[in-house]
């Protein structure tokens, strides 16, 4: 067993496909389009890269546990719609607002939580049936208009989340920096900390790890938490970049995420999970979808090629995994 | 006399209408592997269920050491120094050897507040403790246990059980759907845990194996410990199966030879 190869190794690391799919998407779309890898179109992926893509890293532990959660896409509308009515009809500051939208979110990570772990029902339904909730208020308390236009420039919460500067020709947003923040400190949890070990026993054999003295109850309604945090915090970023909220914004994206972890090499069923590979499932995604546009793919053929990338990367996970059981 | 490292005195179980241990006594000494034996549904399960911790007791006491104790979870057993292992559900397939048998108890590498695990210290226990349980594979702590056999599978649960100093390790079938030489392992790993101060209660179907490794026997019947000191040095596999059954030879050979409608 020791006696294997780097590359063999390497070769069955759950990353190695979805970093050769990443490199494969970049030569072909940059071979068709040179414009592909233009500091305008690199910096327009980006932007958009890293507010799902927060979504995604908190996703990654909480499918870790066994566990997901379909209401992101609704709290990705629902936290800036709370926070500007809140701005707007001037009960609280924009500040307040947003700590305000983060606490509801938290609220109702808890409750997803608590329904799952106390009642015993599949986090399927119960974050289906919350979906349904948070995106019905969303649409209840705006009429199902979006917000009233507004301007948040010059105040410190926009420049601290989504203030932009130029690093030679590409546009960076300070949300990049928030999310390869994420991106380190989750990975740090999942694979360095106690709690990382806990995660990955709670989706594995939670009964082996209850019998440790594990409370895979708590830690599973963390994750509930952190996930509608994220979602939350991915919204508001959103809608401070367009100025914009938008009450049936994030519509789909629950899946899009789910996507994104499960293309990185994050098992479904819980168990093993991998947040470089969700960094380069979330990339394989918005590349594809930036890149089919510009080598002139119609956009509505987008869902024929992530669901195709989907069935092939489940198969190359399944079929690393097979080898892994096997030690091979 | 020594008072007995485990003592369960009239311990009565019942779910519902069914009475699954029936003023049901039973003990383990120190440093002893007691096999425990019974047909189905003869109460052994449920009897190790409760010192387990995993189901509640409907009365009776339990002693460790001669001191009364409630046992309401797995959690309080292991604190009290009874670990169950089950051929199965004991391991975490997806985690390393070294991150399933420090799990629950990971050693923290300072400043404390990172809570980052010492895997160097968790890789090296793990090294010597698979060395003395007597694996001879040179296999890496980091090894996956969903890569390992199940006889590689039991020896790292008995390990954990070993190293946490668990005064007694309960073997829930412990060589089910194991080969001749695995099972041999699991037989050695189970002596090495006697020979090192830990005591053990073996539960198998194969009674073959349990005559190659305990020092006691206590076999049950319908809830109830009908005997509790069978020394397999000075019985026959012959006679401990009359007592688990209740039958004669007589009996026994005529249900055999009637097959499996009378007890299939």
């Amino acid at each position: 067993m020791e006696n294997r190869s780097y590359i063999q190794r390497l070769i069955a690391r759950p990353e190695f496909g979805p970093l050769v799919l990443l490199i494969v998407e970049l030569v072909v779309f940059w071979g068709i389009n040179p414009d592909f890898l233009s500091p305008q179109n690199i910096s327009n992926i980006l932007a958009f890269t890293v507010e799902l893509g927060l979504i995604a890293l908190a996703m990654t532990l909480l499918m870790t546990s066994g566990e997901f959660d379909l209401s992101v896409g609704s709290l990705f509308g629902f936290s800036p719609v709370l926070m500007w009515t809140l701005y707007n009809s001037g009960v609280t500051s924009l500040e307040m607002g947003l700590l305000i939208a983060l606490i509801v979110a938290a609220l109702i990570g808890l409750v997803n939580g608590w329904f799952v772990t106390q009642l015993k029902i599949p986090s399927f339904l119960v974050t289906l049936g919350m979906l349904l909730v948070v995106r019905g208020t969303a649409l209840f308390i705006t009429d199902g208009f979006p917000q009233r236009t507004w301007s948040a420039e010059g105040s410190w919460l926009a420049n601290i989340l989504v203030g932009d500067f130029y690093v030679g020709p590409f546009r960076i947003y300070a949300s990049l920096f928030w999310f390869i923040g994420a991106a380190i400190a989750l990975g740090y949890v999942l694979t360095q900390s106690r709690t990382g070990n806990w995660i990955q026993a709670a989706g594995g054999n939670p009964n082996a790890a209850r019998a440790r003295g594990v409370n895979v109850n708590r830690v599973k309604v963390g994750l509930f938490i952190l996930s509608a945090v994220m979602a939350s915090l991915a919204g508001v970023i959103s809608s401070l970049r367009t100025s914009a909220a938008n009450p049936n914004s994030g519509t789909g994206y629950e899946l899009e995420v789910i996507a994104m972890v499960v293309i990185g090499g994050t098992a479904l069923t819980g168990g093993r999970g991998t947040i470089i590979g969700t960094v380069l499932g979330i990339l394989i995604l918005r590349v594809m979808r930036n890149g089919i546009v510009l080598i002139g793919v119609p956009g509505l053929a987008y869902n024929i090629f992530i669901g195709a990338i989907i069935l092939g990367m489940m198969a190359l996970h399944s079929w690393l995994e097979r080898r892994h059981q096997a030690g091979t | 006399m020594a008072e007995p490292l485990i003592r369960m005195t009239n311990i009565r179980k019942s779910y519902g209408r069914v009475q699954a241990l029936v003023d049901a006594n039973f003990h383990v000494n120190e440093k002893e592997i007691v096999g425990l034996l019974g047909d189905n549904g003869a109460g052994k399960s449920t009897l190790i269920k409760v010192l387990s911790g995993a189901v509640p007791l409907t009365s009776g006491d339990i002693f460790i050491r001669g001191k009364k104790v409630t046992l309401r979870s797995t959690s309080d057993a292991i604190a009290h120094g009874i670990e169950t292992i089950y051929q199965d559900s004991a391991l975490v397939t997806q985690l390393s050897i070294a991150r399933n048998l420090f799990l629950g108890r990971e050693p923290i590498k300072p400043p404390r507040f990172l809570n980052r695990m010492d895997q160097e210290a968790m890789n090296a226990v793990a090294r010597d403790l698979l060395r003395e349980v007597g694996i001879t594979k040179n296999i890496p702590p980091t090894t996956p246990i969903g890569s390992l056999s199940g006889g590689e599978r039991q020896a790292v649960a008995i390990a954990r059980a070993m190293h946490f100093d668990s005064d007694l390790i309960i073997l829930d079938e412990p060589t089910n759907n194991l080969g001749v030489a695995e099972t041999q392992g699991v037989l050695s790993f189970v002596r090495s845990a006697r020979d090192s101060g830990h005591s053990c209660i073996f539960i198998a179907h194969n009674i073959h194996h349990v005559f190659q490794v305990v020092d006691r026997i206590v076999v049950m019947r319908r809830g109830k410990v009908v005997a509790d000191d069978i020394d397999p040095k000075k019985t026959t596999v012959a006679e401990v199966e009359r007592v688990i059954t209740g039958m004669s030879d007589k009996e026994i050979r005529d249900a055999i030879s009637d097959g499996p409608q009378r007890h299939g």
